[in-house]
């Protein structure tokens, strides 16, 4: 049970400070010990010698001088306590023989007190007394009362200490442990209390008394030392707490305030922040729950070196802990497990309140510290309380207030522990629509600085990712957004010169993907905005709108498209139920403009490309849900569309890609008149022969020939034979004018494959004789074309193109409208 | 050889996320290689698919922005030949014949293509088409009933199971349709 002696204590290696701040070098502590040792074993087998001989008083007088070793001064405390141990064992057989032979010496309790020196007397009498009392029990009371009081004849701190030691282990088990005794002379459990109470705060004195002797210069020696010793102190506290009489009653009047009294008045640091850990540790948790008041009060009174802190971290964390155990085995409800009568939280809440007013002296981040036990004690203890853990923010925040503190710098300790706080609120209740309930949870993120409010925004948003949690009205779309307004905005305290991000563009890669990668977040998270009802969907998002929109284009890229698809999806919602709300047309519509003011946000961002996108999309969602006016708006939405494309996009592969898109776009929407189809047919084929390179004016102008063919004209396919294959002849005519000879032999090829598409599905005026013009061409080019991967990939494609003609000349498919016949293949 | 087959992911811009019940299915190490039909939008949706599978494969979709993904791609796995494009270049969208014509271009046995949303896969011309459909069913304009899925392909020498993944309800669904070279 003492730390030092177990084996790990004897087997730690010499440390040299040490050995050169001690006055005895370690050396010189083992010789001084051997010496001690060996002259105490000598005593003890004279003494030993003289029982088997019941020769007594020789025996006692070998005793005293073997106890005398303990009187010395030079041993460390680690190098006393073997000497005592070595001693005390010795003494036991003196014990064994003394209870044996008592009777007929019954004078020893004064013999022994002849012994010359007072540490041997005192051992003696002890050894002596505990026989008396053993034998007859009516002493008890008497004898331990002297016992007690006798030892305060050594004053001496490590002699002192281990004498009482020696009383506490010896009287172990016969302390009086009854309320009312048989007779009044052998004592009861208050008799108990008031000798442990009272070797207690002799031995505390002692304890406290070493901090004090012997050079300043060694007090990081003597601190070690005494922390060696406390575990003698501390025996006292777990004695009393074994006296099974001792009801809650008497904890509460007598032995809880007995101690507080010694261990407040004793007013040195290290036994305070000691015995209070102890108390926490050694009595049970019910006598816990109804003495909060007087223990709290006594933390608010301890010294200014004390770690109340943890002394109270440990009391909550023990409660928390008792409840959840109690409410497992019982398998009641939590809150029913701490008996109702016992405000916790309130008791816990006023009396941090009172300390952190007290200790003027505790560090900020131990303030915050003990307001995370709070919190994590109300969590744990009343979960539902979604107040108490709102009233512990709330005096967070105070507390903070009053210190005038704001924009709190991430890299303070400070911030490590708000950030704590507010994240276990988080990971708590793992939902955020508790989280804005929180009233005080926002005014104390509004004291961090902008790179702490942003990582817990990113925090909350990951957190409502993980678990998914539906924002369902407009007004908690609103909170949160404004929680999570780092994310949304720039820093506005910063001017744009000294911002990394000015206008929200990451300053090298690490920072841009990084960026990126949280917009991202912030960009699914509106996915979670999901109301049932319609309109409250769009309520929600104009609010997101309105939020989002000021985050400058590196922002709006991400966050804007997400509102587009929401609201595009919201109004084929309204189509959908159309028939219970009549005003279906008109929010389709508004719906609609609030997608183009959005866009248009995007292409004003300088993102052509994604609004242009975002527009032919548009486009298909106006063109399928077909309210008033949606041609006109369809319209409007293909020819911003080509707008952008004629004038902000000009790099030419851009250029293809987008009027790719712009064609297949078109060719699947039926909604247009013609007066409207025209115009856009005519300007995508002129668009498409403007390209600047050939082979993207030839593929581009092949491509428009679907608008002719499969493309719409008043709801039905148009099949325009004509047009179509003018589209063909003029990709054809591009093609001839290419220089390298390989790209124009691949083009034939596509070219080739296109007549073919077209021929098959019945276009007329293309012949067979076109198709055979086509194959000679490539028959002829193809051979001279130097060896490359590429002219391998032309010979491929073409070798299929001819095996796909061949099974069709082969096909006796009765479906095949047209006929290959006459197709020369070589 | 398990292949995994997606795309039109359409993360951040149409969903939030994958389906938790595709994510628990997507386990590391278990698959060799992916072809991503486009449309995955962010690092991340790439980093995720990086840590399902070394061999990531991508072309790019009406909607990627990152301009190394090629337009097209053909990836050679066992004895077969297989062709990746998004399709958003292909009018009119998902004709089978039109999808042919990229089939010849690109000289491949199996065809994957996405972009229609739509799972599909079928054998046209003694060659193998597959469209995995949306993974995160996405949003599409042109059909409001989109089905998330997936597809899974055991390649063996000749021949290819496929495996669809198709979240109907809340339950997923399995099919198998299997393909042999000639």
């Amino acid at each position: 049970m003492y730390p030092w002696s177990s084996s790990s204590y004897s087997g730690q290696a010499p440390n040299s400070v040490d050995a050169r701040t001690m006055p005895n070098g370690l050396d010189d502590q083992e010789k001084l010990l051997a010496e001690a040792v060996g002259a105490a074993r000598k005593q003890a087998f004279q003494m030993n010698h003289f029982l088997d001989k019941e020769r007594m008083l020789d025996a006692l007088k070998c005793a005293s001088t073997m106890l005398s070793e303990l009187r010395t001064s030079l041993l460390s405390p680690k190098s006393y306590y073997e000497l005592y141990m070595a001693v005390t064992n010795e003494l036991c057989h003196m014990e064994i023989y003394l209870s044996e032979k008592s009777n007929k010496e019954t004078d020893l309790y004064e013999l022994v007190q002849y012994s010359h020196t007072i540490v041997p007397r005192l051992y003696l009498l002890i050894t002596v007394g505990i026989v008396y009392i053993k034998n007859d029990s009516t002493l008890k009371r008497s004898i331990l009362k002297d016992l007690v009081e006798m030892c305060r004849g050594v004053q001496h701190p490590l002699r002192g200490l281990f004498l009482r030691n020696y009383l506490l282990q010896c009287t172990r088990n016969i302390l009086p442990d009854v309320l009312v005794a048989d007779n009044e002379h052998e004592g009861n459990v208050y008799d108990a209390i008031d000798f442990v109470l009272t070797n207690f705060a002799e031995m505390n004195k002692l304890w406290v008394r070493m901090q004090h002797q012997g050079h300043s210069s060694e007090k990081t020696r003597r601190e070690k030392e005494r922390e060696e010793l406390k575990i003698l102190v501390g025996t006292n506290l777990v004695r009393l707490s074994q006296l099974e009489s001792a009801t809650l009653e008497t904890y509460q009047r007598l032995i809880l305030p007995g101690i507080l009294e010694q261990v407040v008045s004793c007013r040195d640091a290290i036994a305070q922040e000691y015995l209070m850990e102890c108390i926490i540790q050694v009595f049970p948790d019910e006598f816990h729950l109804q003495t909060l008041d007087p223990f709290l009060k006594s933390c608010a009174q301890l010294e200014t070196g004390v770690n109340v802190k943890n002394i109270i971290i440990s009391l909550i964390e023990r409660l928390a802990a008792y409840n959840q155990r109690s409410g497992k085995s019982s398998g009641n409800a939590i809150d029913a497990i701490i008996p109702a009568e016992v405000e916790l939280f309130e008791v816990f809440s006023v009396q941090v309140a009172n300390i952190v007013q007290t200790r003027m002296d505790m560090p900020l981040e131990d303030t915050i510290s003990l307001q995370v036990a709070l919190l994590s004690l109300a969590q744990k203890v009343y979960p539902d309380r979604v107040d108490y853990v709102d009233k512990v923010l709330g005096t967070t925040a105070q507390i903070l207030q009053r210190m005038n503190m704001n924009n709190i710098s991430h890299l303070l300790s400070v911030n490590q522990e708000l950030s704590r706080l507010l994240r276990i609120c988080i990971d708590f209740y793992n939902n955020a629509l508790t989280i804005i309930q929180l009233h005080n949870f926002c005014p104390l993120l509004e004291t961090f600085d902008y790179t702490s409010r942003k990582s817990l925004a990113l925090y909350l948003v990951m957190n409502i990712l993980e678990n998914e949690t539906t924002v369902s009205t407009a007004d908690q779309a609103d909170s949160l957004l404004t929680i999570i307004t780092p994310l949304i905005k720039d820093d506005e305290t910063l001017t744009n010169k000294d911002n990394p991000l000015g206008g929200g563009s990451g300053s090298n890669s690490t920072d841009a993907e990084e960026f990126a990668e949280e917009q991202g977040v912030v960009a699914r998270f509106i996915h979670l905005l999901r109301s049932d009802e319609p309109d409250m969907q769009y309520k929600m998002l104009q609010t997101a709108r309105k939020h989002l929109g000021n985050g400058g284009g590196q922002r709006l890229k991400h966050v804007l498209p997400p509102l587009v698809f929401a609201a595009y999806q919201l109004a084929f919602k309204y189509k959908a139920i159309a028939e219970q709300d009549e005003n279906w047309d008109k929010k389709c519509q508004k719906i609609i403009q609030y997608c183009h003011s959005t866009i248009s946000a995007l292409a004003k961002a300088d993102l052509p490309d994604l609004a242009l996108r975002l527009y032919l999309q548009g486009a298909l969602v106006i063109g399928e849900i077909r309210y008033t006016n949606h041609e006109t708006v369809a319209y409007e939405f293909m020819t911003q569309a080509f707008s952008l494309y004629e004038d902000e996009i000009s790099d030419s592969k851009a250029q293809l890609a987008a009027i790719t898109l712009i064609m297949s776009t078109f060719e699947q929407m039926s909604c247009f008149g013609e007066e409207n189809a025209e115009p856009l047919r005519t300007n995508c084929a002129l668009a498409a022969s403007k390209l600047l390179k050939k082979p993207d004016q030839c593929r581009g102008v092949v491509a428009c020939a679907s608008l002719f063919w499969s493309g719409k004209k008043n709801g039905e396919e148009m099949r325009d034979e004509k047009r179509t294959l003018d589209c063909l002849k003029k990709g054809a005519r591009i093609a001839s004018q290419c220089l390298d000879a390989g790209v124009q032999v691949q083009l034939y090829v596509e070219l080739l494959n296109h007549y073919l598409f077209y021929f098959e599905r019945g276009n007329s005026l293309i012949t067979v004789a076109m198709l055979n013009q086509l194959i000679a061409k490539v028959n002829e080019e193809l051979p001279n074309l130097e060896p490359s991967e590429e002219t391998k990939q032309i010979e491929s494609h073409y070798k299929n193109t001819i095996a796909h003609l061949r099974s069709r000349m082969e096909s006796n498919d009765a479906n095949l409208e047209v006929s290959f016949a006459g197709i020369t293949l070589n | 050889m398990l292949v995994l087959v997606l795309g039109d992911l359409h993360i951040p811009h149409r969903c939030s996320s994958l389906p938790a019940k595709f994510k628990k299915l997507l386990v590391p190490g278990r698959i060799h290689h992916i072809l991503a039909t486009g449309n995955i939008c962010t690092k991340e949706s790439y980093d995720y698919l990086k840590s399902l599978a070394n061999d990531v494969h991508i072309v790019r979709g009406d909607f990627d922005e990152n301009l190394s993904y090629p337009e097209q791609k053909v990836v050679t796995v066992g004895q077969f030949r297989i062709g990746l494009c998004h399709g958003h270049q292909v009018v009119p969208r998902g004709d089978p014949e039109a999808l042919s014509l990229i089939q010849r271009q690109l000289d491949v046995d199996i065809l994957i293509t996405g972009h229609t949303y739509k799972f599909e896969a079928y054998e046209h011309g003694n060659k193998f088409y597959i469209n995995p459909g949306s993974a995160t069913g996405a949003f599409n304009p042109l059909d409001t009933n989109v089905v998330p899925s997936f597809v899974l392909m055991d390649i063996q020498s000749t021949t290819v199971v496929t495996y669809v993944y198709q979240l109907i309800g809340d339950e997923v669904k399995v099919e198998r349709i299997e393909y042999k070279k000639i």
